[in-house]
């Protein structure tokens, strides 16, 4: 008896010990994400954060109007007076028609505005600050590298020209811009200047058209090469009114991209394979994009409630500066007749059809985000700013496919350019465009003597040089970043 | 230590004494006594008779019966080898052995703070989770108000909050090992006690999971004697526990509309119209605006150029309420039946249950069955071994409350409808309802351009129909649990014990959900969603322990390891495109739209060690440690170690108090500790196990190409540790007519496991980090007193309560802002930090705020005060807390003949709530919004002074008036009529006939009325103090009826 006690003891103590596991029980990893380190040094992982950044271009964020950048387009058009909306709807950037989005720092899409840049900045910078420690091919790296700069510059661009002053050629530029931010970072950074930004975006871009020259060819649309690089370099230009720089790298953005056709054009861009588009994203249906697609706000058929009962329309001015002859002007129509609305839909005078999504059903489509006809547009801007003789025939070979009927202006000068900005206004409405050229042309935002009701838009016109054609910092980034000055 | 082995291994000579226990106050034999051979683990229990017998060595000198609610009696043993005895019923007793960690504990010789509910008080309620007993029940326990949706339980607090972004949940022990399922699972009936630990010394044991507290619950086992069979069966309805906000209806709606949209035309910045212009534009537009007319006047003099609402206009239908077609008298039906019994080796509990219950609210309902088995044997006198496994099946249809204000939201919806928009669809001329081809009634989906009616205006959820959604979609969660534990237990050397337990939880839950092709989410397509959640959890421990007295020393040593390992595992798939109407099966969608899965894993391995020493029952001492290794570390600092001291001093024993014989029962006691907390959680307020890596999210992918993006930075993360004090007396008064306990607690958190939130251009929002210090501190009651105690009448009052504060010591980065919160060193982590809210300004009607930057443009002088209209340019400010002064629990208990009434109360006195459904009802006029009737109280014209401000649908307006400040926040006092329940025990002479032991019938209703600040406001829905469109707490009457063969 005792003896087995003692043994019980024994093994009763045993068994504590022993029952002890072994030493990396307790290192669990998880399959729904990766680690870092391996995404740093590992060149297909790095490709994948580059894939990660083309994704969030079109995912939903934090509400179903935070769809990427194809939200930001929208909101960069209703806060313009070429888009019109027709009715209340179900809500959906009616704060930004009624210009109270962007000055209200708590609103969730002012967030995103900033957020949605920021966050690329920071995957991007991941893999540029690290691609010295990865082994894989120099084509393969400096493809990387040239995408990750572009869309480094590209973001950094987009904030500034929502959150800062606006650039003057004339001027210092010593007002505030935004953060730069160059590396990893949790700590707050203040704002650089304006001319600050635009020093270190031009040399990102720099840096990643040089990158690009010995980089491997992309193989889809949506990644990045050097004509989009030449083409964000084109706009940059453009808004820093260095004219010769903007035609320059327009011309080169626009190589190996012809116009399309008036069949390609009436065919609801929807489709990346289109031989202008230079770079856009590309939707495919088990990656469905629900009711915060960019075609859930803008097609004329998708069958959401924010189609139905608020389809967008053209400034009705604008709609009378095209030529019957000219294939654009299908693209909406007068009476609200002969557009594909959904079932239940609300028809109203000047809707549009230019954009559809693939069925009524589907709000999936691809988004386009520069084009052959932008570069054109820029080209013969920047060429009538410095009196150039051929920015005419620049601006007709691009209308002139468009309306066959078009004759070159004989217009020069400041009538030229706001021809341009006519041609403008109608080629590119609905991509995103509107509100940044208003704010670069220092131009008044007039919606009086058109289709747009006050009872909707509530703000008519707004002078150059408001305080509003800045977008208030959002609450949570004063919260964080104690550097922050909040705009005026 | 092995030198103390050796003596208690002598064998003496052995003596049988037999005997019979009796109640004192009935005489009634006593089943299931515990007689024990003092000194000695040699125990056995009375059977049905009461009768016993205990063969004891020659050495023992007395036996101690204890019996659950009667004072313990020692017998010394004379020369007689029978040995009767009578129990004095003892209410301070009842709590006689508390459930702790690895064991149980006498509460006299317990250290610990612990609040015990037992079968008595769950067993006439009508509750599905029985976690809903514990509101009001216990001090220091707070809950949250729970959801009327059928089987949810309420969140526990306890001892205010440990932790700021981690985990605050208590950890949940089931059968002696920790539970890794929900608490719906488990049928209420079955469960014999929960137990609440609530200070250091009893949680420690937990260590890094009991930082939070602890609940016990201890399932029924089998007593000795007769086999017993228990049958219980309630019956009842449901309804809605709190009534709605009070609202404008059709007739005021109009009028007010017409003044929002006439205002916006008459205050608007750029060409205002005279208010004769802006009255004759708005009496024009108005119909158009709100697109509905439900009047019987013509659509263009619904109110005229005054504002007055034609005197002739009639409703021409009043299918207005958009929460009566979704709402219902739910039945509850909770049927549960038991077999039990125990002999001398032998103890065995076998039950069945069923609970079928709907919500108020249609598509919500609660459905399960469940079965358990529990049985123990003694086999060998040094051998024991059980098995308690239980199994459950439940389906559940879900109310859409998860996001407070989503369009499919049954609450949100209905609430914000405005008063003139009908269910149905109706001739707009005629106003007669529409009909479709089997002359069914048609849903207005607010967008029927097809029928010739309107669009609904965006306030008034055009396209959205939330009555047709509700009927029409899906959302079920289906669930398979399985919960086993087993253990061995072997005595050896006398003194020692070693048991050895494994706890097995395993749960299969389905969601289903279907979002419908006609109206919503879902439509034109329909989609269906499927979700499949695998738990499987084991723990496996390993426990030696030695029990030994020494003349008056008592020692109770422990030495212990525990592993456990969590793995969760993760399968979603979404389709849409339906094929055939009907079948919500993924088979039958025709495009996949989201397909994944994965897994998680969480593990902990653990040493622990505890001492229990008391003198004599007089002096109490306890001393734990427990050192945890947690995979939600890194392996540097993945192990942490965790402590605790306790005492106690039973003064009632002392000599001195001798001659005082009102006093029954006076402790005094304390302890001391420090655990840990490492329940990182993700945003969602899920588990979060991998918080300390730097990790990108995978399946970010671009069309074909994977992708990977940024989700988390790591940083050096440590434990949460948690130091807790405790003080506390226990007495029982006046032959145990007043008892009660008053503790003092004080809990400090440092190395706070924080969401940081992060400058946005890091392109993150938050990260984990170790940040800061706070503490809570608080003083909790519990009295209880009969206060008419004879023959027939007995009434007994028991009161608590308890009161607490929270305090931020230190926070490295200076502040953190998170919604209506800010928290900072000095600050409470419930302290409301919201725009300073100045009242309307009486010449222009507009609500202005305390101006922050007082050189900015827009801001001017009221009331000696610098103000702004804009809310961006408010100054924000602390506003109370949403903590209250005092919260608890009142229950009276009356006993007349067979008769109790039993009556439930929880209060809370002070804490702020910030209302935030009522400031959506608030809003200065959208279009198709719904109003609440306070907005009658708005300034019209100049020099009116009120809180409201004008009406305007000019949208900067209404953002800036209707900013968060601290015009929603409204005092959260409160009182609810919780429970009520009145039964009635049907004498023995009646049930003898019918072969019955014993039998009750009762009525009970939960929830029966809830006294606030604001009608419709539903208080502590959630501790931060913020109310959210959700499903409202049901009033349940239930007809019950238990009887024991």
């Amino acid at each position: 008896m005792k003896r087995n006690n003692y043994i019980a003891l024994g093994a009763a103590t045993l068994l504590l010990g022993l029952s002890s596991c072994s030493k990396d029980y307790l290192n669990t990893t998880p399959t729904e994400y990766v680690n870092e380190q391996d995404v740093i040094t590992d060149i297909t992982k790095a490709k994948s954060v580059i894939n990660g950044v083309h994704r969030i271009m079109y995912n939903q964020w934090e509400a179903q109007d935070q769809a990427g950048q194809g939200s930001i387009n929208i909101n960069m058009d209703v806060m313009g007076d070429d888009l019109v909306h027709t009715a209340q709807g179900n809500g959906w950037f009616n704060a930004s028609y009624q210009w109270t989005m962007h000055r209200n720092q708590t609103a969730g899409t002012v967030k995103f505005l900033y957020r949605f840049y920021y966050r690329i900045i920071a995957n991007v910078n991941n893999v540029v600050n690290n691609l010295d420690n990865i082994v894989a091919s120099e084509e393969e790296k400096e493809f990387l590298r040239g995408q990750a700069l572009t869309y480094r510059a590209w973001s950094h661009f987009m904030l500034v020209q929502l959150f800062g002053e606006r650039f003057d050629a004339g001027s210092a530029n010593d007002g505030l811009g935004v953060p730069i931010v160059l590396s990893q970072s949790v700590e707050p950074i203040g704002r650089s200047t304006v001319a600050e930004v635009y020093t270190q975006i031009n040399a990102d871009l720099d840096a990643a058209i040089a990158a690009f020259e010995k980089g491997e060819e992309r193989s889809v649309k949506s990644e990045l090469n050097k004509n989009v690089a030449h083409g964000v370099k084109a706009r940059v230009a453009l808004t820093m009114q260095d004219w010769a720089t903007a035609a320059e790298h327009a011309a080169l953005a626009r190589e190996g991209y012809d116009l399309m056709g008036e069949s390609q054009y009436t065919a609801g861009f929807n489709d990346i394979s289109n031989p202008e588009w230079i770079w856009g994203s590309h939707q495919v249906v088990d990656q469905t994009t629900y009711f915060y697609s960019f075609f859930a706000y803008m097609s004329a058929n998708f069958n959401s409630t924010n189609i139905r009962s608020n389809p967008k329309a053209i400034n009705s001015w604008l709609y009378d500066q095209m030529n019957d002859t000219d294939y654009r002007k299908q693209l909406w129509s007068p009476t609200g007749e002969g557009i594909p609305i959904p079932p239940n839909g609300s028809a109203f005078p000047y809707i549009n059809k230019k954009f559809l999504s693939i069925s009524s059903s589907s709000s999936v489509g691809d988004v386009v985000y520069m084009r052959a006809s932008e570069m054109y547009l820029i080209e013969a801007e920047a060429k009538a700013r410095l009196g150039q003789a051929d920015a005419a025939d620049v601006l007709l070979a691009l209308v002139s496919e468009r309306d066959p009927a078009y004759t070159r202006p004989a217009a020069t000068g400041q009538a030229l350019v706001e021809e341009i900005w006519v041609q403008r206004r109608i080629e590119l409405w609905g991509e995103g465009f509107r509100f940044l050229d208003l704010k670069r042309t220092n131009s008044k935002l007039d919606r009086r003597n058109t289709n747009h009701q006050q009872a909707l838009c509530e703000v008519m016109e707004v002078e150059p040089g408001d305080n509003r054609w800045q977008v208030l910092f959002p609450q949570d980034e004063i919260n964080a970043n104690d550097k922050i000055v909040q705009n005026p | 230590m092995l030198g103390c082995l050796f003596v208690g291994i002598a064998f003496g000579q052995q003596r049988a004494i037999r005997g019979q226990v009796r109640s004192q106050e009935d005489g009634a034999p006593l089943a299931g006594v515990s007689v024990t051979a003092q000194g000695t683990a040699v125990a056995v229990t009375t059977n049905e008779d009461g009768q016993y017998s205990i063969n004891v060595d020659e050495s023992v000198r007395a036996l101690v019966f204890r019996y659950v609610g009667f004072q313990e009696q020692t017998v010394a043993i004379g020369s007689s080898n029978m040995i009767n005895v009578t129990l004095q019923s003892d209410m301070s007793e009842l709590e006689e052995v508390v459930v702790v960690a690895y064991g149980t504990q006498r509460s006299t010789t317990f250290t610990g703070s612990a609040t015990t509910v037992g079968a008595d008080q769950l067993e006439q309620r009508p509750i599905t989770n029985a976690i809903d007993a514990l509101a009001g029940a216990a001090p220091g326990v707070q809950t949250s108000s729970g959801s009327g949706q059928p089987g949810t339980a309420a969140s526990i607090r306890v001892r205010g909050l440990g932790s700021i972004n981690a985990s605050n949940d208590p950890l949940y022990v089931v059968d002696g090992i920790p539970y890794s399922g929900t608490i719906e699972s488990i049928n209420a009936a079955d469960i014999e006690t929960v137990t609440v630990l609530k200070d250091a010394s009893t949680a420690a044991m937990y260590g890094s999971r009991g930082a939070n507290g602890v609940i016990m619950i201890t399932t029924k086992k089998g007593k000795q004697g007769k086999t017993r069979l228990n049958v219980r069966a309630l019956q009842g309805i449901s309804n809605r526990g709190i009534p709605e906000y009070d609202r404008v209806d059709a007739y005021g709606y109009y009028p007010l509309m017409w003044e929002a949209y006439r205002n916006s035309l008459a205050y608007r910045g750029s060409n205002p119209l005279s208010l004769e212009e802006a009255n004759k534009k708005a009496s024009e537009d108005i119909f158009g605006l709100l697109a509905y007319n439900p009047f019987t006047v013509p659509n263009d003099a619904i109110v005229n150029e005054n504002g007055v609402l034609n005197p002739a206009a009639q409703l021409k239908y009043n299918d207005l309420d958009w929460a009566d077609p979704l709402t219902r008298t739910g039945q509850r039906g909770d049927y549960s039946m038991s077999v039990s019994g125990a002999n001398d080796n032998t103890d065995y509990f076998f039950s069945l249950g069923y609970t079928d219950e709907e919500g108020f609210t249609k598509q919500s309902d609660f459905n399960r069955i469940t079965g358990r088995l529990n049985m123990n044997s003694q086999i060998r006198p040094w051998f024991k071994t059980g098995l308690n496994v239980s199994g459950s099946t439940s389906k559940s249809n879900r109310a859409n409350d998860g996001n407070s204000t989503g369009y499919a939201n049954p609450f949100y919806f209905s609430r914000n409808m405005g008063p003139i928009y009908p269910v149905y669809a109706h001739d707009p001329a005629t106003g007669e309802f529409l009909r479709d081809l089997n002359g069914d009634l048609i849903y207005d989906l607010g967008g029927l351009r097809e029928l010739g009616l309107a669009n609904r205006p965006a306030g008034a959820s055009n396209g959205r129909h939330v009555v047709a959604e509700t009927l029409y979609n899906l959302d079920r969660r289906n669930r398979n649990a399985l919960a086993g534990r087993a253990y061995a237990e072997v005595k050896f050397l006398k003194d020692f014990t070693f048991q050895t337990s494994v706890g097995l939880d395993i749960a299969n839950q389905q969601n289903e959900g279907y979002d419908n092709n006609i109206v919503g989410d879902g439509a034109p397509a329909g989609r269906a969603r499927r979700t499949n959640y695998i738990y499987n959890s084991y723990n496996f421990n390993q426990i030696l322990t030695y029990d030994r007295s020494f003349g008056k020393s008592h020692v109770n040593a422990l030495l212990g390891h525990e592993n456990y390992d969590y793995k969760y595992d993760y399968n979603y798939g979404f389709k849409q495109g339906i094929i055939s109407e009907g079948n919500y099966e993924l088979i039958n969608f025709t495009t996949i739209n989201s397909l994944t899965s994965y897994k998680r894993d969480y593990r902990l391995e653990s040493y622990m060690a505890r001492v229990n020493y008391d003198y004599d029952e007089k002096y109490l001492l306890s001393a734990s440690w427990r050192t945890d290794g947690s995979s939600r570390f890194s392996p540097d600092s993945r192990w942490g170690t965790f402590w605790s001291f306790g005492a106690g001093w039973n003064l009632d024993r002392e000599d001195f108090l001798q001659g005082a014989s009102w006093i029954n029962a006076l402790k005094l006691r304390t302890s001391y500790g420090q655990l840990g907390n490492d329940a990182l959680l993700d945003e969602d307020d899920n588990p979060l196990y991998y918080g300390y890596q730097s990790l990108y999210s995978i399946g970010i992918n671009n069309a074909a190409d994977p992708g990977f993006i940024q989700y988390q930075l790591s940083s050096d993360l440590v434990w949460e540790s948690n130091t807790s004090f405790d003080v506390g007396v226990e007495f029982a008064l006046f032959g145990s007519r007043l008892n009660g306990t008053v503790e003092y607690f004080h809990r400090k958190s440092d190395n706070l496991l924080f969401s940081v939130p992060l400058p946005i251009t890091s392109g993150l929002l938050e990260r984990w980090e170790n940040v800061g210090s706070m503490y809570n501190e608080g003083i909790e009651f519990d009295i209880n007193g009969d206060l008419v105690r004879n023959d027939a009448f007995r009434w007994n009052l028991r009161l608590n309560g308890t009161t607490f504060s929270n305090r931020i010591t230190a926070l490295p980065r200076g502040e953190i802002i998170d919604g209506t919160k800010r928290m900072t060193a000095g600050s409470g982590v419930y302290d409301f930090w919201l725009r300073d809210w100045h009242g309307v300004d009486p010449n222009t009607g507009a609500g202005t705020f305390v101006a922050d930057n007082v050189d900015a443009a827009g801001v001017y002088e009221l009331d000696g005060v610098m103000v702004t209209t804009d809310h961006n340019n408010a100054k924000f400010d602390y506003h109370g807390s949403a903590i209250p002064d005092l919260y608890g629990g009142i229950t009276n208990e009356f006993r007349y003949k067979g008769f109790n009434l039993s009556v439930l109360l929880t209060y809370q006195l002070g804490g702020k709530v910030y209302d935030a459904s009522y400031a959506t009802l608030m809003n200065t006029g959208n279009y198709g919004a719904a109003w609440h009737a306070d907005i009658e109280n708005r300034w019209q014209q100049p020099g009116d002074v009120t809180d409201v401000p004008r009406v305007d649908v000019t949208s900067g307006f209404r953002s800036s008036a209707g900013a968060q400040s601290s015009r929603f926040l409204i005092d959260g006092s409160y009182l609810a009529f919780r429970n009520v329940t009145l039964g009635y025990t049907i004498p023995q002479s009646l049930l003898s006939k019918l072969t019955l032991t014993g039998a009750t019938v009762y009525v009970s209703g939960e929830n029966l009325a809830f006294f606030s600040k604001r009608k419709g406001m539903f208080v502590g829905q959630s501790f931060t103090g913020v109310t959210s469109n959700a499903y409202q707490p049901a009033r349940l009457l239930t007809l019950g009826v238990n009887f024991n063969l």
